[in-house]
């Protein structure tokens, strides 16, 4: 007897066109609203969509819960980064950043509050702003990208106040030391700097490449990832992931991670990564990986964890990367379901 | 008499009579006893002396007894006589009461009565005086007493339907004459037929002379009448739509009519030969059983039966290429088939193959399964064939009867008509471009060359058609197949691109529906080890240069040069890709491929991408 064989729905122009846009997606950057229930995700489309955190963490979840609230085309380029005050939600990507409102980003139809461009040397092409980080002290954005400068933006007046030059390729990553208060920046060019804001120079240089042990010619010298605790701080990109003690400019430990790693963050007493390959790896400060998590996406970006007071129960860690998924793991171990685009 | 002395004597002296008497009897009896037991002669004297004294004394009884008889019975006879009388009151008093009751229910009934008049739907008081005339209405007589007033009613109800029953009369009559008249003009209008067909036939010659075929139209009119309903539907639509909107459509019919007439033999013939077969049959089975192989094969060929008529279609498209569609009805599964041939000018193309054309399978019968052996014999049974006979298959509500309906197939005609047209078109001009392409040239007419920079140095050297079950086997096209972009009416394609060390591989899905749809690439890199889209995101960007950002490179309409601008692309991409490699210090020697590409920047964004975007006219690259 032959098989049943199921029939072919033919798929119309604008399905195909749609699927080979989720296909071709990446998610670049991810911010979790103030009130901790909302996930806000920017792709390389230049839309941003905003997930339901809450809707899709409680015990009556649908399908639909797993799909954006609200998605909108907030940039013409892809948007590389964002960051949420207690109020706004900023995002950035081709040469300027937006701001949001939180309140106003759920209805459909939200317009920008306000953009800013910061200003650039060159007219040839507009650089790209990789990273966003907020110095609260100070009420301040500090913009950093394609065109090798770290600026810095009040956030009352919207003014451009510095403009911090020294590094000779685009920037990649910035961390903030706050006890100083102390950026830390890494780029193309392979080192990571340290800046002081209030004197507004380059206080260290750390050039990761020229160690031995951990650099890694065949991928390249760029640092992707940067993340610091005070004394200690840990990179990662071309070289491989090294945990740095900053006064003495040491690498002290070097995790043996042979792809390249384009996020990593501290949490308690634990390093997270991640970067090409489908895994969120925990490490432990030791040098011994503790765990590997594997995700949906064939490779990573961005690592997000929730742990805003408002909202204990949508307490996850969210990463995103080379697919139209953004993984949720409630528990560190494993992946508990994908929000999709 | 006896019976006069009963009344005169007194019953109570007759009774101490008797007492009496009975008592003497008794003394008598006695004294009698005493003597005779005494004994003696002279006794015998006294002995007879009693002896008659007792006699007498019986006597006496006797009349007693008599007299009591008589007393009793003239009792009787009183009691008799007064009871006959009570009787006789009694039943007079039953029967008047018994006549009582009667006259009690006849006036109710009476009372009961409804009068037929009733009945009669009497117009209203203020409108009998309205329109009564006068002296029926009789309103002094009338108002005062209403049994008048009923009586003038019903004279005017009666008055009115004598009225009413002559117009009836009338109107009948003039119906009958109306009638008459429509006869005559009929039979006047039936001899004007033969009239009529004897001066089309006189100007046969006339219409050949002008070029006007009305002849031959209404001869395909007279065998369209033999044609099943899909068939019958699709060929009327067909034709009104050639006719009023399509020049390039022409339509007609083709097989035997004999055959088609012989499909609608009476059944009184047929019921004779099934007995007959019947009978047979049976003897046939006992002797020698078919084998059961050969059985289904008979019913399946009964199934698939298809009708003696079919309707062909010829599409002229632009460059002058014909499409022959031939379109049959299987009668026993209720859906049409499609057999499709291509002539072009210059040379004749097999029949385009199944997987081309777009559209499901039409669904209904199960059998659709063994169909497809004989899909090549019978045609395809795609479901736009089914819509345009009018034969609509609801997925969700299987009926067991369709019925043709033509306005499913008028609104389908058009649109289905175009896309025919533009397919074969498209088709045809990728033909052209996959004989270049297997000669490792890929054709970029001049009005795309804007498109691409004036040096591309890696080539294509091979093309090649792959298998769907080997393009699902490949590991680097494992998504596209998991979204469901990969069916098996696609058409699948190997394409190789090569520069100096650096192969790279590139899997080509073509959907029937192209260039609306675009073809859609997924590229293994070669060089320095094997690169795909899941570990090297620039080959993803790649990727999305040639597939989403297809649009650009569509060119002029009808955009047949989609395929292969994207084929350029790629090969200008595998040049800045390799051109654009960072130089790894640890080895020793100079690029593989030196940077001859102007690029702005080498790298951007997190993601590090080379600069894909090729600007024209300034020539440079830079990222999107």
């Amino acid at each position: 007897m032959e098989r049943a064989v199921p029939l072919a729905v033919p798929l119309g122009q604008a399905e195909v066109f749609q699927a080979l846009q989720r296909l071709h997606m990446t998610i670049f950057s991810q911010s979790v609203s103030p009130c901790g229930k909302f996930l806000a995700a920017g792709n390389n489309y230049g839309q941003i969509a905003i997930f339901s955190l809450s809707a899709a963490l409680s015990s009556e979840a649908k399908e639909e819960s797993k799909k954006p609230v609200v998605t909108f085309q907030a940039h013409d380029g892809p948007v590389y980064s964002m960051v949420s005050t207690d109020r706004h939600l900023l995002s950035a990507g081709d040469g300027e950043v937006k701001a949001w409102l939180w309140v106003e980003v759920l209805k459909k139809g939200c317009k920008e509050l306000w953009h800013r461009q910061p200003p650039y040397r060159t007219s040839l092409e507009v650089p790209e702003i990789n990273a966003l980080l907020l110095v609260p002290k100070e009420n301040s954005l500090i913009l950093a990208g394609g065109d090798c400068q770290l600026h810095t933006m009040d956030l009352e007046t919207g003014t451009f106040t510095r403009a911090l030059r020294g590094h000779t390729d685009y920037i990649h990553c910035l961390a903030l030391r706050e006890r100083s208060p102390e950026v830390l920046s890494g780029g193309e060019d392979g080192a990571v700097r340290l800046w002081d804001l209030r004197t507004a120079k380059e206080v260290q240089t750390i050039e990761v490449y020229k160690h031995e042990e951990c650099s890694r010619p065949h991928n390249g010298r760029w640092i992707g990832c940067l993340a610091t605790d005070s004394d200690w701080m840990v990179c990662g990109g071309g070289p491989a992931l090294t945990l740095w003690h900053l006064r003495s400019s040491t690498p002290t430990t070097i995790f043996p991670m042979r792809a390249p790693q384009k996020h990593v963050t501290f949490y308690q007493d634990l390093i997270l990564s991640a970067g090409q390959g489908c895994c969120v790896n925990q490490w432990q400060l030791s040098g011994e990986l503790k765990a590997q998590v594997p995700g949906s996406s064939p490779g990573l970006l961005s690592l997000s964890l929730n742990q805003q007071p408002a909202a204990p129960e949508c307490k996850v860690l969210t990463a995103a990367g080379n697919s139209c998924r953004v993984d949720v793991f409630t528990n560190l171990g494993y992946r508990a379901f994908s929000l999709s685009f | 008499s006896e019976e006069a002395e009963v009344d005169l004597r007194d019953p109570g002296r007759d009774y101490e009579l008797y007492k009496y008497t009975c008592q003497e009897l008794q003394r008598l009896m006695a004294e009698i006893q005493d003597l005779k037991s005494r004994g003696g002669k002279d006794m015998a004297i006294e002995i007879e002396e009693r002896r008659i004294q007792s006699c007498v004394h019986f006597m006496t009884l006797k009349k007693l007894n008599r007299l009591a008889h008589i007393r009793l019975k003239k009792g009787r006879d009183q009691t008799h006589e007064a009871k006959q009388k009570v009787d006789a009151y009694h039943l007079q008093l039953q029967n008047l009461l018994y006549e009582v009751m009667h006259l009690q229910k006849e006036i109710t009934k009476c009372l009961e009565f409804k009068s037929k008049h009733e009945e009669i739907d009497l117009v209203s008081l203020e409108e009998f005086y309205n329109e009564a005339p006068p002296d029926i209405s009789k309103a002094e007589v009338t108002m005062g007493d209403p049994h008048q007033q009923t009586l003038a009613r019903l004279d005017w109800e009666l008055e009115q339907r004598k009225r009413l029953a002559d117009k009836y009369r009338e109107c009948l009559s003039n119906k009958e004459k109306i009638l008459k008249e429509i006869e005559v003009k009929k039979e006047y209008l039936s001899s004007l037929q033969p009239r009529l067909n004897s001066i089309m036939q006189a100007s046969l010659p006339v219409q050949e002379y002008l070029f006007m075929p009305f002849d031959q139209a209404h001869k395909q009119y007279e065998t369209a009448r033999h044609l099943p309903p899909p068939l019958y539907v699709l060929f009327v639509q067909a034709t009104a739509y050639g006719q009023a909107c399509d020049k390039t459509l022409s339509v007609a019919i083709e097989g035997s009519v004999d055959e088609a007439k012989a499909l609608f033999k009476p059944p009184e013939d047929s019921q004779d030969d099934e007995s007959d077969s019947d009978a047979e049959e049976e003897q046939t089975t006992k002797r020698r059983r078919p084998t059961l192989g050969v059985q289904l094969d008979d019913k399946r060929k009964e199934m698939l039966k298809r009708h003696p008529l079919s309707v062909m279609f010829d599409l002229k498209c632009k460059d002058d290429s014909v499409l022959h569609l031939t379109f049959y009805y299987l009668m026993n599964l209720n859906i049409m088939t499609v057999k499709a041939k291509v002539t072009t000018a210059t040379e004749l193309i097999t029949p385009i193959s199944a997987g081309y054309w777009a559209g499901a399978v039409g669904s209904g019968a199960q059998d659709i399964l063994t169909l497809r052996d004989y899909v090549l014999d019978l045609g395809h049974p795609y479901l736009w064939v089914q819509k345009l006979g009018g034969l609509h298959f609801p997925k969700e509500q299987p009926q067991h009867t369709v019925i043709a309906d033509h306005s499913l197939s008028a609104s389908h005609m058009e649109t289905t008509m175009k896309l025919l047209k533009t397919r074969v078109q498209s088709r045809l001009a990728l033909h052209k471009q996959f004989a270049s392409l297997e000669h490792g040239i890929v054709p970029v007419t001049s009005d795309c060359q804007y498109l691409f920079p004036a040096k591309v140095v890696s080539r294509l050297v091979k093309w090649v058609t792959i298998a769907h079950e080997d393009y699902m086997e490949l590991h680097f096209t494992k998504d596209i197949v998991e979204v469901g972009l990969a069916g098996d009416t696609n058409l699948y394609y190997m394409a190789l691109v090569e520069r100096g060390t650096a192969k790279l591989q590139a899997a080509v899905v073509l959907n029937p529906g192209y260039s609306s749809i675009p073809p859609i690439f997924r590229l293994c890199l070669n060089w320095k080890g094997e690169k795909t889209n899941s570990n090297d995101d620039n080959i993803r960007a790649m990727e999305s240069e040639v597939n989403v950002c297809y649009k650009e490179l569509c060119g002029p309409r009808p955009s047949h040069q989609l395929l292969t601008n994207q084929l350029q692309r790629l090969c200008v991409l595998l040049d800045v890709y390799l051109e654009t490699e960072s130089h790894d210090d640890s080895v020793e020697g100079p690029k593989e491929f030196p940077q001859e590409k102007m690029c702005l920047r080498l790298f951007r964004g997190p993601s590090r991408m080379k600069p894909f975007k090729y600007n024209h006219p300034q020539g440079f690259f830079s990222h999107r």
